[in-house]
């Protein structure tokens, strides 16, 4: 069961950021060589840019005095020089770093994408599915900005600040010193508004994928909202959730907001400590300080707090992208349960002998869904599973499939326990039709084609036409190239349940389960079905459910269950004699002619 | 109403949040000219010129203004924030209701991942545009030109001399814009394209574990993820080829300024002093410049996305709630077909479907897969309208009544369950919000569903996973009836509600529905004839038309479709079973 929905927040994490930022270093390192030398170019850029107040001091001091028109010249053809250079610069950090910045996000999504096809139905059934989605698309893209600019203008900064500090010391140490004290008091605030601003942006991030669920699962549940006339109580909890997005947003950029103010101010207050300090050295009797190195130092403070100030805005960033990827990265460590084993082999070509040995499986830890499951079925056989609702039939044909792992017991194919085979060689080799006939958006074509990607138009026809789809397919507008969507909402149910039992033939399965594969079907195209299946299923072994008895009387054994246990099993004829049962159920279905009969008489 | 009209619709309720914002945004910009004009004082009077006495006062001028340009700058960032959040809001709500409103003509042909992106990517380029751009660029005009006119002030021919950049720079702004707008736009395409891949794989992993097409769907997914990949840098190759040129124009007034004011000086047409003055507003001029490639950007972003929403959402649906519409609190549930088609998409979908229904009758309806017996509901509850022809309850149109009222006092069980991810007690309320636990539970019971969902370790408030997945078929039709049967609705509608019920359980809500009050009104669509054979009338369809009616003996004895039906499920039944009907 699921354990989480839309308006409910996922679990904060108290953990130290370092880890998250450890993870994301790794997948920036395959581009270190490349943004080092991005980093170079911006900084022998803004060496050069450097030298333009210097020439402009230089046009003002030296050449206008001695009316030297041809060193202003000069001048002016380096500035153009420099610019050029600098402008070259910028071009080569856009190209790189938007190819590095774009190649990361692709890379952590490619990662957490593949992690999800890993990851077993229980993972997907626990949460909304906007919520895995956000992670996937949103959350990854949110990074896009730290990427592509953030970390280079850091590195950038840092050394442009490094620089400065050394040249700063350089010109006089006391006075670099009082700038300095600047710092911790930075720190300070940054520490005071750590906590509270990390946890807003966590709270932030929650907030998102709570509205997102929301709209998705709006949009999917549409005709569910307007049939049970629900808009009005949709709206208000859409904008409720749309609102407490709005406040989370609210408070978290207000900690964002601090920062910038907190950086003016104490910078401001170092150049004031710098210059009264300055001025009362200048002019103490054993003067240590010139006038000029004090304006020279002036000069260089702002030079000093603006990579400071971008660097505060970097960090602001950096906490909110941190709110994101610890997100993902939690993605991306979910446990997969189902996955092969170390040492798993192929599973050779199936023939079809499946056993069950004493099955036992639960969805939750204390609760047993099947009770000692054993059963035996030769190879292309018909087995048919009948049973009250709930009473564990799809667990039993999921388990074939190892879509979970069973707690104790185990299940043979053809003598190899299916745990010790990989996953893909094991269901590439079945072919599942789901009580849930989910239809991808493309074409029917494309719908069918799913079973197996190697099949030609003809062979798609071809099972189609053996599900008796074909002629409803070549009514519609544009035959097997109709577009459908993955709501499928212009096909009805019946008809997508024929196309996916299309695709479940063209796999070409050795083991064929049939979970409702004709509920939505009526009786006449199913006997239809029934004499193309029949053709087709010889030598393949096959698990049906159904309800309609009428479906599975020839099948060549019967197992009833009800509470997880396998209650009676045999042919009809002999579960019929046996008068149990799948003797009652057969008969309820009469049940209404006979009271019909009695109130005609 | 072109899309940026609707944008300002929302713009205008925060408005005043926006005034106040940008005139806090032109205080700040003049307080920040000022602080560097303090800096320079300090160092010419006070270190250069010996005057300690000035220092205290310009300190606590410089500290001063620093204070209230922080103050002053947090401020006008909330409001502007406030602004864009609340903007953001009022859009999504309007877009939420439009999608409410949406008829299925609408869904049938839009991806849900394309309906999110609109919501989520292309708000948030709405968002950076509110809180971000417009005091921007603002701020940055206002400095520019502020710069302009005090250069003008000092010496008419050098301002003339820089003005040379100003078409440069328009024509490069609009060479941009026009180059980057497709690109925006392509960038928002594969967006889409990509969130509604990530969101069909999501929705149909079951199918993609059972086909084992993990590898497929990876290999899917890198397209994907690679064309977004491309596209975003394909658009950064158009704004390298940009942004390089604001900041060579931003050098040229340097240039300007050294070459050309050195030459005036030197020539005594203006003075040291003058130049130097100049120089202290360059920064004014260069800023706005470098920042201006950006900012094209951040605008035509914003203009590819109020688009981008504004089209998806332009349609107007085409079942509209009439003006004078009739209102009616409960339906006798009379129901009447007149010559009905309904024709999409070139397809016939139903012709002709003409019957009529007293209150309180039992309609069984039953057809070959696809011969329109959803549809023919859809029409009853206006999800569609009729092409031609009239559907009457109780002797109205349902195009002339109100929309709500109809659907409100329809109760229908789908096909193709959808649960919402809630508890199962909120997804029998979801028609009946207000409704109490015993209610639900009444509800619970006429469907059969009491039983297993009290099995369940957290009963009623188990949270079910959206589209229920966890329960199983049969178990989420069964919640699906009981959420319309709460309803108490005076039309009940069961579409395949029991397909994937066994008999009995069937046979037991059979009997739970016919203790339904007297005068509700039953549609069953089935295939198997258990479900309908106690109808007071069957409608057998078939390629979108009724081809027999009547009840289940008269059908049973006619030799057509539904005797055939009738045999190929009970052709068998035991010997002597049926010994007082003699046969059949």
């Amino acid at each position: 069961m699921a354990r989480n929905r839309y308006d409910m927040d996922e679990v904060l994490e108290d953990s130290f950021d370092m880890n998250q930022i450890k993870r994301l270093a790794a997948y920036i390192k395959p581009y270190k060589n490349r943004m080092i030398s991005v980093v170079l170019l911006m900084l022998s850029s803004s060496a050069l840019t450097m030298l333009i107040p210097i020439f402009i001091s230089q046009v003002m001091d030296e050449c206008i005095p001695h009316k030297d028109m041809k060193m202003i010249i000069v001048y002016s053809i380096l500035t153009l020089v420099i610019a050029l250079y600098s402008a070259y610069a910028l071009r080569i950090k856009i190209k790189k770093m938007s190819v590095i910045g774009q190649n990361i996000i692709h890379d952590i999504r490619t990662d957490i994408f593949e992690h999800l096809q890993e990851l077993p139905f229980s993972y997907y059934d626990d949460r909304p599915h906007g919520k895995i989605q956000v992670r996937v698309v949103n959350y990854v893209n949110s990074l896009s900005d730290l990427l592509s600019n953030g970390i280079v203008n850091t590195f950038t900064d840092l050394c442009n600040l490094i620089f400065i500090l050394l040249f700063m010391f350089y010109l006089d140490v006391k006075l670099t010193l009082i700038c300095l004290c600047g710092l911790p008091l930075l720190a300070l605030v940054i520490v005071v508004i750590k906590k509270k601003q990390r946890h807003a942006w966590q709270i932030q991030s929650n907030k998102q994928s709570n509205l997102n669920a929301y709209i998705a699962e709006s949009i999917n549940g549409i005709r569910v909202t307007q049939s049970f006339v629900r808009e009005r109580e949709n709206t208000g909890i859409f904008n409720r959730l749309s609102s407490s997005y709005r406040k989370s947003w609210m408070t978290a950029v207000r900690y964002n907001f601090l920062m910038w103010p907190s950086v003016d101010v104490i910078s401001t207050a170092t150049t004031c400590c710098v210059c009264i300090l300055g001025v009362r050295w200048i002019m103490a009797p054993n003067a240590t300080l010139t006038v000029g190195v004090l304006i020279a130092f002036t000069s260089y403070i702002g030079r000093f707090w603006a990579p400071i100030n971008t660097l505060a805005g970097f960090y602001n960033s950096l906490l909110t992208a941190i709110s994101y990827l610890e997100r993902i990265f939690e993605t991306i460590d979910e446990k997969v349960n189902v996955k092969d084993e170390a040492d798993a082999i192929v599973m050779p070509e199936v023939k079809g002998k499946v056993e069950f040995h004493d099955v036992c499986f639960g969805y939750e830890e204390d609760q047993n869904v099947l009770n000692h499951i054993s059963f035996e079925v030769e190879q292309g056989e018909t087995y048919a599973i009948v049973g009250p609702t709930g009473a564990g039939k799809t667990t039993i044909v999921n388990l074939i499939s190892r879509f979970y792992n069973v707690n104790s017991g185990e299940i043979l194919i053809d003598g190899i326990d299916i745990s010790k085979v990989t996953l893909k060689s094991l269901r590439s080799q079945m072919g599942i039709m789901m009580q849930d006939s989910f239809i991808f958006s493309g074409t029917i074509m494309d719908n069918i084609r799913y079973g197996n990607m190697e099949a030609t138009d003809e062979e798609v026809i071809t099972a189609a036409k053996t599900v008796c789809a074909h002629d409803f397919i070549m009514k519609m507008e544009d035959g097997y190239q109709t577009q459908v969507n993955e709501r499928g909402s212009r096909l009805s149910a019946g008809q997508r349940q024929l196309i996916s039992f299309a695709r479940a033939l063209l796999a070409n399965p050795k083991i064929l389960i049939l979970d409702e594969a004709t509920s939505s079907i009526d009786t006449e195209t199913e006997i239809m079905l029934q004499k193309g299946l029949s053709r087709l299923l010889a030598g393949r072994t096959s698990f049906i459910i159904a309800h309609r008895l009428s479906t599975i009387k020839n099948a060549n054994c019967i197992m009833y269950v009800d509470h997880g246990r396998i209650e009676e099993q045999g042919t009809h004829d002999q579960l019929i004699n046996l008068k149990g049962e799948y003797y009652k159920l057969y008969m309820s279905q009469f049940d209404f002619l006979k009271e019909a009969s009695a109130t005609a008489y | 109403m072109t899309p940026m009209k609707w944008f300002f619709s929302f713009v205008k309720k925060y408005r005043i949040y926006m005034i106040i914002g940008l005139f806090l945004t032109m205080v700040v910009s003049i307080l920040s000219i000022i602080n560097p004009y303090i800096s320079g004082q300090i160092v010419d009077k006070v270190i250069r010129g010996g005057d300690s006495s000035l220092l205290i006062p310009l300190i606590g001028c410089l500290l001063g203004t620093t204070v209230v340009i922080a103050i002053l700058r947090y401020l006008y960032q909330m409001l502007f924030e406030t602004a864009s959040q609340g903007v953001l809001y009022e859009m999504r709500d309007t877009v939420y209701r439009k999608l409410l409103a949406e008829d299925f003509n609408f869904y049938n042909k839009k991806r849900t991942g394309d309906l999110m992106s609109r919501q989520t990517g292309d708000m948030d380029a709405i968002r950076h545009f509110v809180a971000y751009v417009i005091y921007m660029v603002f701020s940055h005009v206002l400095m520019f030109v502020f710069a302009l006119i005090m250069i003008f002030t000092v010496n008419l021919k050098l301002a003339l001399c820089m003005i040379i950049v100003l078409p440069f720079t328009a024509l490069t702004t609009f060479l941009q814009s026009k180059e980057v707008h497709p690109a925006f736009r392509r960038n928002r395409d594969c967006f889409s394209s990509l969130n509604t891949y990530v969101q069909e794989n999501v929705s149909g992993n079951r199918v993609v574990k059972a086909f084992a097409k993990e590898d497929y769907e990876i290999s899917r997914f890198q397209k994907e993820n690679d064309k977004f990949r491309e596209a975003q840098i394909a658009a950064s190759r158009i704004w390298m080829k940009y942004v390089p040129i604001f900041e060579v124009l931003a050098y040229v007034l340097t240039i300007v300024l050294i070459l050309y004011g050195g030459y005036m000086v030197i020539h005594e047409e203006i003075t040291m002093g003058d130049l130097v003055t100049v120089n202290g507003y360059l920064w004014m001029l260069n800023t706005p410049l470098r920042m201006a490639g950006w900012l094209v950007n951040d605008i035509i972003n914003f203009i590819t996305s109020v688009d981008k929403i504004y089209k998806t959402y332009a349609e107007e649906p085409k079942v509209k709630m009439p003006l004078n519409c009739t209102k009616k609190e409960h339906f006798k549930g009379r129901i009447e077909f007149k010559n009905v088609s309904y024709r999409a998409d070139d397809d016939d979908i139903v012709t002709d479907i003409d019957f009529k229904v007293e209150p309180g009758q039992n309609i069984g309806i039953i057809g070959t897969t696809g011969s329109g017996k959803s549809t023919i509901m859809n029409l009853l509850c206006r999800f569609y309208d009729a092409t031609s022809g009239e559907v009457l309850v109780d002797g109205v149109n349902v195009k002339d009544m109100d929309l709500y009222y109809l659907r409100d006092n329809i109760g229908m069980a789908m096909q193709d369950v959808f649960l919402f991810s809630d508890t199962i007690e909120g997804n029998i309320a979801y028609g009946r919000p207000e409704s109490t636990f015993e209610e639900v539970k009444q509800a619970a019971v006429m469907a059969d569903a009491d039983e297993f969902i009290m099995g369940l370790p957290e009963g009623y408030d188990t949270i079910v996973g959206e589209r229920g997945v966890g329960l199983s078929g049969g178990q989420k039709q069964r919640i699906s009836l009981a959420r319309a049967l709460l309803k108490d609705p005076s039309i009940l509608i069961l579409d395949d509600t029991t397909s994937a019920v066994d008999m009995e359980t069937e046979s037991y809500i059979q009997t739970q529905l016919k203790k339904l009050k007297k005068n509700c009104t039953i549609f069953t669509i089935a295939y198997r004839i258990s479900s309908i054979k106690d109808a007071d009338l069957i409608l057998v369809m078939d390629h979108g038309s009724i081809i027999e009616r009547g009840t289940h003996e008269e059908l049973v004895n006619a030799d057509g479709y539904y005797a055939r039906a009738f045999h190929n499920q009970y052709g068998d039944i035991p010997k002597g079973f049926l010994a007082t009907k003699g046969g059949i």
